[in-house]
């Protein structure tokens, strides 16, 4: 599973991750990413070290003992011997021609029902409402397709699940982890086809021709996926 | 179940040997063990006189807020005591361990503040083993294959896992005696056992 995968979530980022301070959406981008990639893994767990020395510091405010009262209910509780695996309902997306599958964060995610909604320049996508601070799906790219010429206002974070798709600035395959932000302008295109999720913290602006008609609609559906939770 | 004397002189004669290998009988791991292993409450208030603290300055760090931190306390220690035999040894300290737990019930706690969608659980994005499934398998394979051969090739695992594969299948122990036996945790023990059974496998040729 881990042949050559090039791009992956910076040190920072792995950091926030392990520290759980990362929205759902991003979080489970990452954990995808961590779940196929080596690297990753062994990262994450230096990154869980450092953040379980700089955050489990002892309280000067509060001390232990007045928890106290807390631990003879605790003992009380039976104790797990094994570890539960709950299996998803879905653990994999039909293609064509294949079946692609899922990582798990993922697939626990995709079990709650995906919609596909066709887009223009065969593209698909299903959006997923997973927390209020990001706007997450899947996206397909039939081969041969190609997303207008946009660049974002945020952060976005795309991890390819099957495929390959190439912009300006590289050519990503399966596993590998690609971040963009508002300093990015990239028509993404697929000859192969692809598979990715994405996540993105703000909305995409179109920056050409008819496609920028869909700026409006753009900020409108991204507010209302993250106001909906709010409600 | 060990009778509790059984299980006293056990854990006595854990912390001699541990003492002469230069092991602390009274660090987090050895207590964590005592935990998982024997249900050990003596035990357990130790690690949470130690850890409380730790954790409620956690939850003010990530939360900002005294009564989510008090919360996160209850969880995290209750997950401490309830996950205790899953600790395992050979995959970090207990701090980055019991920091792991509280970790991923401060962002269920959060979430559920928040009403977001309960379709996502720290749990999930922060697998505990990756190997789950195979893990739970491992318990309830048998050993088909013919026994003079599979000794054959037993004796070219490493120690320990040997000792392991020794202890449940020929003194046909349960993980949890084998662990006491071994004087490691359960945790270790089960990873131990699916490296053995897993090289077993690969030096026999078997598939599954």
């Amino acid at each position: 599973m881990n042949t050559e995968i090039n791009f992956h979530p910076n040190e920072k980022l792995l950091d926030s991750f392990a520290q759980g301070k990362l929205p759902a959406g991003m979080s489970i981008a990452i954990s995808a990413h961590v779940e196929l990639c080596n690297t990753c893994k062994e990262n994450t767990s230096v990154a869980e070290v450092k953040a379980g020395v700089a955050l489990l510091e002892t309280s000067e405010t509060k001390s232990s003992s007045e928890f106290d009262h807390l631990v003879a209910d605790i003992v009380k509780q039976p104790q797990q011997k094994n570890i539960m695996v709950e299996p998803s309902a879905v653990n994999e997306i039909h293609m064509l021609d294949h079946s692609v599958k899922l990582p798990k964060a993922l697939a626990k995610v995709a079990s709650e029902g995906l919609v596909w909604k066709k887009l223009t320049g065969g593209i698909n996508r299903a959006e997923l409402l997973l927390d209020d601070e990001t706007q997450c799906e899947f996206l397909y790219m039939k081969p041969g397709s190609q997303v207008p010429m946009h660049k974002h206002q945020g952060n976005e974070f795309t991890l390819v699940i099957d495929g390959s798709f190439f912009d300006e600035l590289g050519c990503y395959r399966s596993s590998d982890f690609v971040v963009r932000n508002k300093d990015h302008m990239h028509e993404p295109a697929s000859e192969e086809g692809c598979l990715c999720f994405a996540v993105l913290d703000s909305p995409v602006t179109f920056t050409r021709g008819m496609a920028r008609l869909l700026n409006p609609m753009n900020r409108y559906k991204f507010r209302r996926a993250t106001a909906k939770q709010a409600e | 179940m060990v009778p509790v004397a059984l299980s006293k002189s056990l854990r006595a004669s854990a912390r001699e040997s541990n003492n002469a290998d230069g092991v602390d009988s009274d660090s987090s791991e050895s207590l964590l063990m005592a935990v998982g292993n024997w249900q050990d409450i003596a035990a357990y208030n130790k690690l949470f006189s130690r850890f409380a603290s730790k954790i409620f300055a956690m939850g003010i760090k990530l939360t900002g807020n005294q009564q989510l931190a008090n919360d996160l306390v209850q969880e995290a220690m209750l997950s401490v005591w309830q996950k205790a035999p899953l600790f395992d040894l050979d995959r970090g300290s207990a701090k980055s361990w019991i920091f792991t737990l509280s970790r991923n019930r401060c962002f269920d706690l959060l979430r559920k503040l928040k009403r977001q969608p309960s379709c996502v659980s720290a749990d999930d994005i922060w697998p505990q083993h990756e190997e789950n499934t195979a893990l739970v398998r491992e318990e309830t394979a048998s050993l088909v294959t013919q026994i003079a051969q599979i000794e054959k090739y037993c004796v070219q695992l490493p120690e320990q896992q040997q000792a392991v594969i020794e202890q449940i299948y020929i003194f046909d122990r349960t993980h949890e005696a084998a662990a006491e036996a071994l004087k490691i945790p359960l945790g270790t023990l089960k990873s131990r056992l699916r490296l053995g059974l897993g090289k077993l496998r690969q030096l026999i040729g078997v598939e599954q």
